[in-house]
């Protein structure tokens, strides 16, 4: 980092660790200081926003003021029922690590990222999301728009994550640890462009969400043109929380099961094994075509200070027709699960989000502390079993990978907008010779990551 | 009645058995050389990657394939065309590695075999023949039989199965391993000039079959300094610095060996040197040759017994030496008389083309027709019978020389 940087950095930190824990209410500006916007916005019939609101809702609402708040974020609120959120993330990381990381040059090293966003709501009708990476080759994340009008039947369509995996569709703000389990990372698919429905019944007991997708997510690509992934995509995912209703630990508890399913091409499979610092481990130079499924299985309990995750996940892609007979071979199958747990030691309640800490740094207090760890595990292979395991790209019984990892991790939530993570992860290989990068079975890694978020 | 019910069932019973045992006898690489049978080997190709090696048969592409011999299927090993001009897509010459993509994995203890395309042959048998005399007269050769290739089930007629020379062969003929093995590659004509200090030319002449990660200077260096000392223009050092990186009086029994075969394609062939491995074992610098290809031998019965002598330096400079050059004599004449010795050449030549015959005619895929194979057979026989005369007749004149 150059000493401007630093020192801007700096500044900025500064700023959000002395900022008051509930900022005062923003400015607001009445509609007629802002007579540019409404005059610029008359409709196609020369009707004001206003005429149109009283229009399309039928009902006289108050006119309508343009307001800057900052609660949880800096907020442009438009009347009482629409609003803008203006977002940021500024993360950035050490780490060091036994192993060469694919992304770097040296074991240690350091990683930024900037995103910026913005979100809100439209008439308490349609939520939007629009985020982007400041620097990425794919800079567009989430890019969708949400029609909630009916808690039990919404629709959703853009850019944004299938329903599958907790893990993967927990925001990078949120997350216990420094990285998502590797079955988030490698096999949940990630995000990519499609329309779901979901909503949540029997009194919030039940949530769906299903939906069809362009492709089975950017997780399972790579920048290698000649791997292929799943095509038309159908997802879905069903959580229960079956204890809601019950005044006691057990109502957070939450359970559940999801699915998705492609057509693959003809060629190499994409869904590769890495390791939390993308070394690759499993290279599926092995011929599919047909159809890939995956099932995932998750369970989730938030009793006060404490949390359980756990997720078990499993990706089949078929090799129909693959055979040195041109008959098909067994599917290719990758596996992965982790539990992990977090303990918030200054007492904060994890369903309540530990990133309003009770006692914010500066204001009485020196934030919210938790305690996490995680043990991992993702095996690639073939279904078949009997014959010596071979690399050959038509075996039957492929010769797969494993790795298994154990993750501690401390959690520092000084206030609201800033959180500071250190994990050391130790990762195990099954057979480290598949390494891209040779090294010992057991590799360490040490990251320590800065966020800052508003 | 009951006693004569057990004495009945004895028999069959100690039939049942034998016969189980029988079929569970372990099969060998003596069974697959076994030079008295036709074998059937199978293999299964994708049709799209077979396909696909047809279509890039001049590229060395390892597609996957089950290999099938007897009740033996070795699931996923490696095959690439392999070869110079016996290449061809209707008919592949084959290179078959067992463990290429499935990490210990043998085929009768073997890590890889050739499956000859015997395209160049046309009597079927010269190859096979040839290195069966190699071994006859004590020389370390490369074992081979006869098959029917079936690939997917389709009939891709006679191949040769020849044993790869590789660390397993060096291992069988010499009981060493760790040594040093390469194959010569011909690109021009070489006749054993020194090449220059640089290791490259030498890295293209001579591939590395073991050892092949090992650095440049440990594999090449003792190859270079072999043909610089080769090429030394001090006749008075010449024999002492060269057998410090080829063993000669071996280098010499090769040669006459090739040249009592009429080999037109051996280290003193037509084209300069080819159709050869060297060797050096660990540890040493020294080198020796062991043979491979003979599919352009017995080309005429008359052949100069120092046909090209002049044209190869290390044997041109060898023979210079009266004990060398008695040694080749020598050799040439063991030839003639082991080739004579109860029509054993002869022999073999009728044994294995008969013993191909109808493969050989069922054989749609070969570039002969069936009366060029037996004419070839029949030049061959006359091979087998005017050799030995001409060349002791030779040997006799030349001794009689002053």
């Amino acid at each position: 980092m150059t000493p401007r940087k630093s020192s801007a950095a700096a500044a900025l930190l500064t700023t959000f660790l002395l900022a008051p824990a509930s900022p005062a209410a923003g400015q607001s500006v009445t509609a007629q200081q802002a007579t540019a916007a409404q005059t610029v916005t008359l409709d196609q019939k020369g009707r004001e926003p206003e005429e149109r609101e009283k229009k399309k809702v039928g009902r006289e609402d108050p006119p309508a003021t343009f307001r800057f708040t900052w609660k949880e974020h800096p907020t442009l609120e438009i009347g009482k029922r629409t609003h803008v959120d203006f977002r940021a993330r500024v993360q950035s990381d050490a780490r060091s690590s036994d192993a060469l990381a694919a992304d770097a040059d040296s074991p240690s090293s350091d990683i930024a990222r900037r995103r910026v966003g913005i979100g809100g709501d439209i008439e308490h009708l349609v939520e939007f999301q629009v985020e982007r990476e400041l620097k990425d080759e794919e800079p567009w994340r989430d890019v969708y728009a949400n029609y909630h009008q009916f808690d039990a039947v919404q629709v959703q369509g853009g850019k944004f994550k299938l329903p599958f995996s907790l893990d993967q569709n927990t925001s990078a703000t949120n997350l216990d640890f420094v990285y998502r389990s590797l079955a988030a990372n490698h096999l949940a698919p990630g995000r990519d462009r499609g329309v779901m429905a979901h909503g949540r019944v029997f009194r919030r007991l039940l949530r769906y969400e299903i939906g069809i997708f362009d492709h089975d997510g950017r997780n399972g690509r790579t920048r290698n043109a000649a791997r292929v992934f799943g095509g038309r995509t159908t997802a879905g995912r069903l959580t229960v929380q079956p204890f809601r209703a019950v005044k006691s630990n057990a109502a957070d508890l939450q359970i559940g099961a999801a699915f998705t399913t492609s057509d693959v091409p003809l060629g190499f499979s994409s869904l590769r094994g890495q390791t939390f610092l993308h070394a690759s481990f499993f290279e599926p130079d092995f011929w599919v075509q047909g159809q890939r499924v995956r099932t995932g299985f998750e369970l989730r309990w938030r009793p006060g200070p404490f949390s359980v995750k756990s997720e078990y996940m499993r990706v089949t892609t078929e090799r129909r027709g693959q055979s040195v007979e041109d008959t098909d071979l067994s599917p290719l199958v990758a596996t992965g699960w982790y539990v992990s747990g977090t303990w918030a030691v200054t007492g904060e309640r994890k369903a309540d989000g530990l990133s309003q800490p009770r006692r914010p740094l500066f204001q009485g207090g020196y934030g919210a502390v938790e305690l996490a760890c995680r043990y991992d595990s993702l095996t690639f292979g073939s279904t078949a079993s009997g014959d010596l395991p071979s690399r050959s790209v038509r075996a039957d019984v492929i010769e797969g990978n494993a790795e298994h990892a154990v993750t501690f991790g401390v959690n520092w939530y000084l206030n609201r907008w800033v959180k500071l993570q250190f994990n050391a992860i130790k990762e195990s290989l099954k057979d480290p010779s598949q390494l891209a990068l040779p090294s010992e079975s057991g590799i360490w890694t040490r990251v320590f990551r800065f966020q800052l978020t508003i | 009645m009951r006693h004569r019910r057990v004495t009945a069932i004895g028999p069959i019973l100690v039939c049942l058995l034998t016969c189980a045992s029988a079929g569970a006898h372990a099969q060998t690489t003596a069974d697959l050389f076994d030079r008295n049978t036709v074998h059937e080997i199978r293999l299964y190709v994708n049709s799209r990657e077979l396909q696909q090696l047809r279509n890039h048969y001049l590229e060395d592409t390892y597609y996957t394939a089950d290999f099938q011999w007897r009740s033996i299927r070795v699931r996923n090993v490696a095959i690439r065309s392999r070869g110079g001009a016996s290449r061809n897509p209707s008919k592949p010459a084959l290179r078959v590695d067992f463990n290429r993509f499935t990490t210990g994995q043998t085929f009768l203890g073997m890590t890889a075999v050739v499956l000859d395309n015997v395209w160049q042959d046309g009597t079927f048998v010269a190859e096979s023949t040839a290195m069966a005399f190699f071994e006859r007269m004590g020389q370390a050769a490369p074992r081979e039989s006869f098959c029917r290739l079936f690939i997917n089930n389709v009939y891709h007629g006679v191949y040769a199965i020849v044993e790869s020379v590789n660390g397993d062969f060096v291992k069988r003929v010499l009981g060493e391993s760790g040594g040093y093995l390469f194959s010569y590659q011909y690109h021009d004509p070489f006749y054993g000039e020194y090449l220059g200090d640089e290791l490259a030319p030498y890295q293209r002449l001579f591939e590395a079959q073991t050892h092949e990660l090992e650095a440049a200077t440990i594999l090449y260096s003792p190859i270079r300094d072999l043909f610089r000392e080769v090429n030394h223009p001090d006749d008075a050092v010449w024999r002492d610095r060269v057998e410090q990186y080829v063993d000669l009086p071996r280098f010499i029994t090769h040669a006459a060996i090739d040249v009592f075969l009429a080999e037109n394609d051996g280290i003193l062939g037509a084209s300069g040197m080819n159709n050869f491995y060297l060797y050096r074992p660990a540890g040493s610098t020294r080198h020796r040759l062991f043979p491979w290809d003979k599919d352009n031998a017995f080309v005429n019965p008359q052949f100069d017994l120092l046909t090209r002598a002049d044209e190869n330096v290390l044997f041109r400079r060898a023979m210079a030496y009266a004990d060398l050059r008695a040694l080749y004599w020598q050799v040439l004449e063991e030839c003639a008389r082991s080739a004579a010795e109860d029509g054993w050449l002869e022999a073999e030549i009728n044994r294995a083309s008969a013993l191909v015959d109808t493969a050989v005619r069922q054989d749609s895929r070969k570039p002969f027709s069936n009366d060029e194979f037996e004419q070839g057979v029949a030049l061959l026989q006359q091979f087998a019978r005017r050799r030995s005369n001409f060349v002791l007749q030779e040997i006799d004149k030349l001794r009689r020389t002053p």
